[in-house]
């Protein structure tokens, strides 16, 4: 296989598990060792943030991996830990020179043998969800195309997360959004509702709306509701 | 000549990069809508995002898909208002000659529009229902076993990309990509409140007589909302 098929059969394997049913954790490995394979680095690593923000190592190809990046998480420093607070991409050819910029990790890095790192942002329309570290032992860093791939196999991965994620918080956004969309409506239909009444156009009519609920200390959206519900009457409205 | 494993590699190198592209891109509903189509082999696809029993905001992947949703707006009936209201998926292979006749309405109309055969995946994460992705040949012909389980799953992340839109927005509103889907379906809410009003009706009434009178008259819902709107349509005359 040539190095486009390969990297055309990993993307295989991601956009399988997103229409499939999958492990979370199998696909961080596969996607930690198809890096490795595809993009000649020596190792590499996957952090997630949990739903306090807090990073936890979820996918190691070595050991030397393993150990900078439990310590990134313990010591709150490093190229992947800057690469999930920004949601940018951190690299550096060279992690022996990095001393000014990471004092506690760059020596800790060089002892275990790595020398450049790229950190790639995992996100989904500006949600960060963690970083993958690509480590290479030589002071080489990697070509922009191969970076682009990494970053494509991030983010298809990123959404395979996000999807099995979506289950533990469903409920709490689907009810988000279906209170505010039913607010919106009520809002819109009590414009309706006002407009006809004083024979003003929806602007006004939502004006009066909002004055109300101000005289009244109380949200437009109760407002609304009362008034579609026809608790509340638009004459009311009108006194004011 | 066969499609061999390159070929699906690239076909679905492809559609990762297309649900990459779509889910971090500027119109992430309409452009998921068109990896849908692509990656199900269908002519089109359409997403609605249900608030009870009314149409919050939808996107698609082209007219005739958009004209699907807007016929079923208008007639309050078809595939992705059962797949919604069920949570199960709708098939219909022959709109034409169907196995069980339905949508009396809709069916002939969906013809006209274009559709051959229609299915519908409700958007579901967990127990939540929050609406349906709806599919549409030209021609009738039924969807393979793996293109349905395919569509759910697709139906599943479309549901959590929607998801993970709204968790952006501050609580209380809508975030700004969802907002412009809303499109034209304020117009319609607008009208209901001030039907109800001359008729004497509640809202979920008031909404009835304009579907009806959008039937009656052959023209979208949107239209007649906004001649209801502009005054140059009243329903107690």
């Amino acid at each position: 296989m040539t190095r486009e098929q390969r990297i055309a059969s990993t993307f295989v394997e991601l956009a399988d598990s997103l229409v499939d049913d999958f492990d979370v954790v199998d696909l961080m490995v596969l996607l930690t060792e198809r890096c490795v394979e595809l993009l000649d680095v020596s190792s590499a690593g996957l952090l997630l943030a949990d739903p306090v923000g807090r990073l936890n190592l979820m996918a190691a190809t070595d050991e030397a991996v393993e150990t900078v990046a439990l310590f990134q998480i313990q010591r709150d420093e490093g190229p992947c830990r800057d690469c999930f607070h920004s949601g940018l991409r951190e690299s550096t050819t060279d992690l022996a020179a990095a001393g000014a910029r990471w004092p506690l990790f760059a020596p800790v890095a060089a002892r275990a043998g790595l020398r450049a790192v790229h950190a790639i942002p995992m996100r989904l329309r500006g949600v960060v969800l963690g970083s993958l570290g690509l480590f290479r032992i030589q002071p080489v860093p990697l070509e922009p195309s191969e970076l682009a791939t990494a970053q494509a196999l991030a983010d298809v991965a990123s959404i395979a997360i996000l999807s099995s994620r979506g289950i533990r918080d469903a409920h709490v956004l689907a009810d988000q959004l279906e209170s505010t969309l039913n607010s919106r409506i009520a809002v819109e239909q009590a414009k309706g509702i006002v407009a006809e009444h004083l024979g003003c156009g929806m602007d006004e009519a939502f004006g009066r709306l909002r004055l109300y609920a101000r005289a009244n200390q109380t949200g437009v959206t109760i407002v609304a509701q009362a008034l579609v519900d026809g608790s509340l009457s638009t004459d009311e409205l009108r006194a004011r | 000549m066969p499609a061999g494993p390159h070929d699906r590699g690239e076909r679905l190198l492809g559609v990762a990069a297309a649900i990459a592209a779509a889910a971090n891109g500027e119109h992430p509903v309409e452009d998921l809508c068109r990896a849908c189509a692509q990656i199900l082999s269908v002519a089109g696809a359409s997403v609605v995002v249900m608030s009870g029993g009314v149409r919050g905001l939808g996107g698609s992947s082209d007219p005739v898909s958009a004209r699907i949703e807007e016929l079923q707006e208008t007639l309050g009936e078809g595939p992705s208002v059962d797949a919604h209201q069920t949570g199960h998926a709708v098939s219909e292979p022959d709109l034409a000659t169907p196995r069980r006749p339905r949508w009396a309405a809709f069916a002939p109309a969906a013809l006209a529009a274009g559709a051959g055969a229609l299915f519908s995946v409700p958007l579901r994460i967990g127990g939540v229902r929050l609406g349906a992705l709806t599919l549409y040949r030209p021609m009738p012909g039924e969807l393979s076993a793996g293109q349905h389980l395919n569509a759910q799953a697709l139906a599943n992340m479309v549901a959590n990309i929607i998801l993970s839109m709204q968790a952006e927005a501050s609580a209380g509103s809508l975030s700004p990509d969802l907002d412009g889907l809303v499109g034209h379906r304020s117009e319609v809410h607008q009208a209901s409140g001030m039907v109800s009003v001359q008729l004497g009706v509640g809202v979920g009434e008031a909404l009835v007589r304009l579907r009806a009178h959008a039937y009656a008259t052959d023209r979208p819902l949107a239209e007649v909302a906004a001649d209801v709107v502009a005054r140059r349509l009243r329903f107690d005359e």
